[in-house]
């Protein structure tokens, strides 16, 4: 047996989402499982099915080091307040 | 539902009563089967099988619940028209594997007579049931396709196969009406013409099989009677299926 991860897609432009995982003996009833057991709803209209083996996922040691990069957030809310002091600073000058 | 001929009627209800049986007894497996996903899977199988047998209902009473429910359920037992393969019990696993890969393989030949029906309705479900039996016998062949490759799973399935072969041949006992509904155009073809297709299908999939030398050694098998006749296991079968609803009748579940 081996462990398949289940992603579906809805119609449209929605992306492919985890759904979740089952485990299977081979590729073709992997495919007949996950059309039974995750859209016998019809939950979505597209399904990937993927060997979790060919997943490709590095340990936690390979992300970690950029969990400490504030620098990298670029949310606008610095670049905002920077301008708006500069906004500030200039409109009291004139005023003066 | 006055376009329904009583020959018709016939020919559609041995469909109704083999196709509510078989939902039944797949029905059954929930929550027993021997893995999640298969258990989800057999469920699934088993609620089409149910859906087939209620839209052939449909078209012989309309869609009155209790008009359905009468049909499907009340009848006296000489009054069904189930054949035995549909109607017995079986406890283990790999005997009721191989019977849904048998039932199957027949149903979709079964369907392909009601194609051209004259009745349009009947040739309108064909074309739905064909698209799901396509999926079932897909299920049965990738399952089969693997049990069959190990040797100690091989020699059950084979052992199951040559216990039911006999039995799986009362699927091709024909209704009474059925030579009528033929001429009527409800249907292109008895039952019994379909046994030469079937039997190549079970040769491609098992092995060539001794056709001359299959005998009722495995389960009980009952003499042709042209459906009228029950199997023993059908009694507590029905009233297994009736255990709820008894419960009150009248109730709206």
């Amino acid at each position: 047996m081996a462990t398949f991860e289940i992603f579906l897609k809805k119609d449209g432009r929605d992306e492919f989402r985890h759904v979740g995982a089952l485990d299977a003996a081979n590729d073709e009833l992997a495919l007949i499982s996950a059309r039974e057991c995750y859209v016998r709803r019809a939950e979505g209209d597209r399904l990937w099915v993927v060997r979790r083996d060919n997943i490709l996922s590095p340990d936690r040691d390979f992300t970690a080091p950029n969990a400490d990069k504030p620098h990298r957030h670029h949310s606008g809310e610095a670049v905002a307040a920077r301008r708006k002091a500069l906004r500030e600073m200039i409109e009291a000058q004139t005023d003066e | 539902m006055s376009e329904i001929s009583r020959a018709a009627r016939d020919v559609i209800l041995a469909f109704v009563d083999d196709e509510h049986l078989m939902g039944q007894q797949h029905t059954e497996w929930i929550g027993v089967a021997p893995f999640l996903e298969e258990d989800l899977a057999f469920a699934s199988i088993g609620q089409d099988e149910l859906g087939h047998a209620a839209m052939l209902l449909e078209a012989l009473v309309g869609s009155d619940d209790a008009d359905i429910d009468a049909l499907a359920f009340y009848r006296e037992a000489s009054d069904w028209r189930s054949c035995a393969l549909a109607e017995i019990t079986l406890p283990e696993w790999g005997d009721t594997l191989v019977r849904h890969w048998l039932y199957d393989a027949a149903e979709e030949l079964r369907w392909q007579l009601f194609q051209g029906s004259s009745v349009q309705l009947l040739a309108d479900i064909s074309v739905r049931a064909l698209s799901e039996e396509q999926f079932h016998r897909r299920h049965g062949n990738a399952l089969l396709d693997v049990l069959l490759c190990v040797d100690d799973a091989r020699d059950r399935i084979m052992a199951s196969l040559h216990k039911l072969l006999p039995v799986a041949l009362t699927m091709f006992d024909g209704a009474p009406g059925e030579a009528n509904a033929i001429v009527e155009g409800v249907v292109s073809g008895s039952l019994a013409s379909l046994q030469g297709d079937w039997q190549l299908r079970v040769d491609d999939r098992f092995g060539p099989v001794d056709w001359d030398a299959v005998d009722s050694d495995g389960v009980a098998t009952p003499a042709p009677s042209q459906r009228t006749q029950r199997h023993d296991d059908f009694a507590p079968l029905l009233a297994r299926m009736l255990e709820v609803l008894d419960l009150d009748r009248t109730v709206t579940w």
